[in-house]
């Protein structure tokens, strides 16, 4: 479980994030949709303190902590329940996939090696490269690297998986691998808060959808709602302009 | 009368003098390199993180040590730290004459000075080749800043910051022949104290030139077969 509340975080006189609240029960998939610039990775970003938000709590249930003044021991506590999947896989260049996603384990977590490889194997095995753990970053292509990427978040065993846009980096005939291994994961119960402008896996694996636009929650249900019923006039015209076809042009 | 342009036998003796001054000019390398690379690699992280303060003096000391030949730097710190150290002595009433103090000592602390000050700008440029991206992905999986410094970051810099390191590892290794200056006894002034005795200079520095020659041939193997070590991750094949 992963209670987030009244998150602010502006650069320099920006506001990007305005009071963002979020929910997300355990095992859920939550989707966070929205226009370019409205504060979504900024957002993850805060959650996992790769940036220091102004304001705005965390609660993990069995850890509370505040996003702003939180000790760089808590820091890695939340670290621990959390694992980010980034948009340019950026993983380790100088590292094997195997010791990519072992990384983690055995320097963060101080896990033996032996047990630490054991799952790490086990992980890339998920996500279909079981032949490629002893290969370097550059010998794999995009949705290679971005499935040990996921692999290196699976493995940690976290509360929950912060993905920010994970394909829309890659070629288009790669981005399908991805979503499938994602699918796939959340399958297994994974709890995962993904932004993505992927509709499709929105609307087939998210429990619940969000949608964010000027740094705050326009509205959030489940896909149905979001998709069919959208309350919102700012939602509408984002799903018209993304999803063009599916929605009425108003003149 | 010996009318041969040079003497072979003193120019063969005289190889061995030279070469008998490696050692010094090696331990002179080698702990001005020990002393300059945490220094070096300190004041850039704080050139990069624009550490108020520091990175201005760091940046100021920088083009101070580049801006002026090392010779001179050589000749202000000789006569300035004796100077400083007789003030020292005198306030806390130690018995030691500054000019009993051994050159070696001279030459580690000038040349460590003027090293880490080229080292700033490799490691600056070096670290900064290295995406951010890495560092934020290590913190994700729970590493320290530290350790995210040691495991992923620093060895992906020093496969880009070799060539230079070998470049101003190469430029001390020469620069140390500048020690006869400070008395120091190392390649050039034992040659030079040999070629004295019968004005044998040509042989002298002809020594002198392929000692370093090789040393620096050497040194310059060793970093290439490092580098490439170091960068197998760049160039494996699938
Ligand atoms: N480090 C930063 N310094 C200054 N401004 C920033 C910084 N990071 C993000 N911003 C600004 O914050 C705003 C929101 O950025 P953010 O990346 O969170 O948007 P986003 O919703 O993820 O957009 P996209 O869909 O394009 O990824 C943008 O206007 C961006 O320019
Ligand atoms: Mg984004």
């Amino acid at each position: 479980m992963l209670e987030i509340t009244n998150v602010h975080k502006s650069f320099g006189k920006n506001e990007i994030l305005k009071g963002v609240d979020l929910t997300i029960e355990k095992g859920d998939v939550v989707v966070i949709l929205g226009p370019s610039g409205s504060g979504k990775t900024t957002l993850l970003r805060c959650i996992n303190f790769l940036e220091r938000a102004d304001q705005g709590t965390a609660n993990f249930g069995d850890l509370k902590v505040d996003l702003k003044g939180a000790s760089k021991k808590e820091v890695l506590d939340v670290r621990k329940k959390t694992a980010f999947v980034f948009q340019n896989y950026n993983l380790f260049n100088n590292k094997t996939a195997l010791e990519n996603v072992a990384e983690g384990l055995i320097i963060g977590r101080k896990m033996p090696k032996e047990e630490a490889y054991k799952i790490s194997r086990e992980a890339l095995d998920k996500v279909g490269l079981s032949d490629k753990y002893d290969f370097y970053p550059v010998q794999l292509s995009g949705g290679q690297q971005q499935r040990v990427g996921i692999a290196r978040a699976v493995a940690l065993n976290p509360d929950i998986i912060l993905f920010d846009e994970p394909t829309s980096a890659l070629d288009p005939e790669l981005v399908g691998e991805v979503l499938e291994t994602m699918k796939e994961i959340a399958r297994e119960g994974t709890t995962m808060l993904v932004v993505t402008h992927e509709m499709g896996f929105a609307k087939d694996v998210a429990k619940r959808v969000i949608f964010m636009d000027g740094g705050v929650v326009v509205e959030e249900g489940t896909p149905h709602d979001i998709f069919v019923t959208p309350k919102e006039e700012r939602t509408k015209r984002f799903l018209r302009r993304v999803l063009p076809g599916q929605y009425d042009y108003e003149i | 009368m010996d009318t041969s342009l040079i003497n072979v036998p003193f120019l063969i003796d005289t190889f061995f003098v030279a070469l008998s001054g490696v050692p010094v000019a090696l331990l002179v390398t080698v702990v001005s390199l020990l002393i300059a690379v945490p220094i070096g690699f300190f004041l850039a992280l704080t050139r990069i993180n624009q550490i108020p303060v520091i990175n201005t003096i760091a940046k100021i000391y920088v083009s101070f040590v580049r801006g002026t030949p090392i010779i001179i730097q050589i000749f202000v710190l000789y006569s300035f730290i004796p100077l400083m150290l007789n003030g020292i002595f005198k306030k806390y009433n130690i018995e030691y004459s500054v000019y009993d103090i051994n050159p070696l000592w001279y030459a580690f602390i000038i040349f460590a000075f003027n090293t880490a000050a080229v080292l700033v700008e490799v490691f600056r440029s070096a670290l900064s080749t290295v995406d951010k991206g890495q560092l934020e992905a290590a913190q994700s999986v729970g590493l320290t800043n530290a350790q995210a410094y040691r495991r992923i970051i620093i060895p992906q810099a020093l496969v880009t910051a070799l060539p230079n390191l070998c470049t101003a590892t190469v430029n001390l290794i020469k620069a140390t022949s500048l020690g006869y200056a400070i008395s120091l006894y190392e390649i050039t002034l034992k040659a030079k104290v040999a070629a004295n005795v019968g004005y044998n200079y040509v042989e002298a520095y002809i020594d002198i030139f392929i000692v370093y020659l090789i040393l620096c041939i050497v040194v310059e193997q060793l970093f290439k077969w490092w580098e490439k070590r170091l960068s197998r991750y760049k160039y494996a094949n699938a």
